[in-house]
């Protein structure tokens, strides 16, 4: 190869491997690197991080037609909710129930606890989680266990001969209600 | 010598490396012996490959967290990588234009090692430059088919296409391609795992293998560590650095300037629709057009193949000639002719294929419309899949024993399957009722349709008068059929 060069026969002084610590041909490269890296890693933050739900409006959903909502046990219905994040739009099934005696009052069926789905105990009137045997009464209060607040409530209404709740979720293990957002 | 007595920081540091690590060597692995001139700087083109492979890793890596590889979800995740994300589109067209600057960066990479004829000292070092070359081709053909668009549909089809046209082993090979027996959604898992963990582990065992296993020898062997070689080096490696820097740049430039191409999705294309490849493969897609059909698949096929292995056999031949030729290099004026050759064929069919569209005005016009569609739909805003049945809380759910609605889920948009079977011929799909026959939207308001009522219409309509008149599905229909029904009619709201 006709441009290969004895090493010792290089256009440098000595003297530069002295002078190498106070070189500065490397700073250009680390100046438009470390700009560029900089950029990219904003956009790798800005990408991967959540994009929070809009805020919308909760919608009414069919929970059982008004015939059906009558005497004195809370009944279980499963509602079917929609779901919108990252790039689909998803259904889920949730269970409410419904108390008849109380004005057609609604309760998400999840613990407040850690939301596990809590369970109406026919034989001793009252709601149980089995996950951490939270204890809640007939009208959604809480009785005892770790749940730090009573079942959430959810607003009810009747159209078209129909019982509509609105869902919800709430942060769990808090004694406020706070709504997931 | 008084100054070795007390070396400077980054000395003691070499030092402490060359005791502990093997990283000096491999550094000095890495340097081909020192030129002048204006070789330093074509040199550099390694850097520009270094920065390329690290930008494609970190942006694949990045996509990957919302990319989706189902023929159902891929195009829209593609479309809320490229729509609603922050910086989404930015990140796709780095990685989108990466693949090709990459392709392009590997090939002047090639062409300036063979130009210096350093796979006579560093064989190793071209045929890992030529392999990795292949993998990056790899990378974008399957690359090509993720967003699902039309694009991406149509080139898969060509690479099947061209795959199952080999003989013998052809259908076999579709096979596996595609999962099945035609392009699917089998497909795009498929592509997505060679895209992202076949093709990526064979470059990260090609680069392991080029730094710990085959280390060529290391220059400071020929130059004997002297400081002026030591310099030298640090130099180049800043001039390296300048090329990767400057590449880097213009990339985020370029790719804050251009959108990488995303269409409709696959299955909203238009008849008449024109596919036409990536720039890296543009010269082979032009010269498929000079080729009889059967031919096609073997040239595809054959043609690269020969290429990659002619080029990595170049050392081999070298040297054998060299070795009878008393060191004497006799046939590299050969070898310089069909490199050319072969560029010059690259250049003069990936032009032509430019030309080609450009000229031809109905080409040209479809081709234009196409891009017109690309466009209209990127200023689509971003649509999210529509909702799907997914059960979440039913496996935690607790039967009632006193509840009265079924544990089953029901809602008004999905008819039990009975009703699809059996009453949706006269009453529409949705209720919605198919002429002479009444629509059973909102029928639960209607006197005497509760569900009980309804079960016993369904068991005999002629107790309730209706006109026109009904059949009995008394035998026809279970009674856990007849209550779904029932209870599905009364979630039906009037429209």
């Amino acid at each position: 190869m006709k441009n290969k060069v004895d090493p010792n026969d290089l256009p440098l002084e000595r003297n530069d491997v002295d002078n190498d610590r106070r070189n500065f041909l490397l700073l250009i490269p680390i100046a438009i690197f470390a700009s560029v890296a900089g950029a990219v890693a904003t956009a790798a933050f800005r990408f991967l991080r959540p994009i929070s739900a809009s805020q919308r409006q909760l919608k009414w959903i069919d929970a059982m037609p008004m015939a059906h909502v009558k005497g004195d046990k809370p009944l279980m219905c499963s509602i079917v909710t929609e779901r919108t994040a990252g790039w689909a739009t998803t259904l889920e099934e949730q269970q409410v129930f419904v108390l008849p005696s109380h004005q057609h009052q609604a309760f998400s069926s999840t613990c407040p606890h850690e939301g596990c789905n809590v369970m109406w105990r026919e034989e001793k009137n009252d709601f149980f989680c089995p996950c951490h045997d939270s204890l809640f009464g007939l009208d959604g209060a809480r009785m005892s266990g770790p749940a730090p607040r009573g079942l959430d409530p959810l607003p009810t209404r009747e159209k078209d001969g129909m019982l509509q709740v609105q869902y919800q979720t709430f942060v769990n293990n808090i004694v406020e209600r706070i709504p997931r957002a | 010598m008084n100054q070795r007595s007390q070396p400077y920081k980054s000395e003691r540091w070499r030092r402490w490396l060359t005791e502990r690590t093997r990283l000096v060597d491999i550094a000095n692995s890495l340097f081909a012996p020192p030129t002048t001139g204006l070789s330093v700087w074509i040199r550099t083109t390694a850097g520009a490959v270094a920065i390329l492979l690290v930008v494609q890793i970190l942006t694949g890596t990045l996509l990957a967290f919302y990319y989706v590889p189902s023929a159902e979800s891929a195009h829209t995740t593609v479309a809320y990588i490229e729509k609603a994300l922050p910086a989404g589109s930015w990140i796709r067209a780095l990685h989108h234009f990466g693949s090709q600057w990459l392709s392009l960066f590997l090939v002047l990479h090639l062409m300036q090692m063979f130009w210096r004829a350093s796979y006579r000292q560093r064989p190793v070092a071209w045929m890992v430059t030529i392999l990795l070359l292949a993998l990056v081709l790899a990378g974008g053909v399957t690359g090509y088919s993720l967003p699902w668009d039309a694009r991406a549909f149509f080139g898969t089809n060509v690479a099947d296409g061209i795959a199952s046209g080999l003989p013998l082993i052809g259908d076999n090979v579709h096979r596996w391609l595609v999962g099945g027996a035609e392009v699917s959604t089998a497909t795009i898992s498929r592509f997505f795992g060679i895209h992202v963990l076949v093709v990526p582990a064979l470059v990260f065992l090609l680069i392991a293998a080029r730094l710990f296993v085959f280390c060529e020898p290391a220059s400071s062997v020929a130059d004997g560590g002297r400081p002026a070689a030591v310099v030298w080096k640090r130099r180049q490696f800043a001039r390296q650095s300048m090329t990767a820097g400057i590449v880097f740049l213009a990339l985020a430039l370029y790719a804050m300037r251009h959108h990488a191409p995303l269409g409709p999705a696959a299955n909203d294309v238009t008849a008449g629709y024109l596919p036409r490849p990536g720039a890296q493969f543009l010269w082979l897609f032009q010269m498929l057009k000079y080729l009889p059909g059967p031919l096609a698949s073997l040239v595809a096929a054959f043609v690269p193949g020969f290429i990659f292995l002619g080029l990595g056999l170049i050392p081999f031949f070298d040297a054998r000639r060299m070795r009878r030729n008393g060191g004497v290099y006799p046939r590299r004026k050969l070898h310089v002719g069909l490199f050319a050759l072969g560029f010059l064929l690259i250049a003069f069919m990936t032009t032509k294929a430019y030309l080609n569209d450009m000229r031809d005005p109905k080409v040209h016009a479809q081709l234009q419309q196409q891009a017109a569609e690309e466009e209209a739909f990127r200023a689509i805003p971003f649509e999210p899949l529509p909702p799907r049945i997914s059960a979440t809380s039913s496996g935690m759910s607790m039967p009632m024993n006193s509840g009265s609605m079924p544990n089953h889920m029901i809602s008004a948009d999905t008819p039990p399957e009975a009703f699809q079977k059996r009453c949706a011929s006269c009453h529409g799909t949705r209720g919605q009722g198919v002429k002479p026959f009444p629509k059973l939207l909102g029928v639960s308001t209607k006197p005497r349709r509760t569900v009980g009522d309804i079960i016993g219409l369904l068991d005999d309509p002629k107790a309730f008068g209706l006109d026109p008149p009904m059949k009995s599905f008394a035998t026809k229909l279970s009674d856990a059929e007849k209550r779904d029904i029932a209870e599905w009619l009364m979630l039906l709201k009037k429209p």
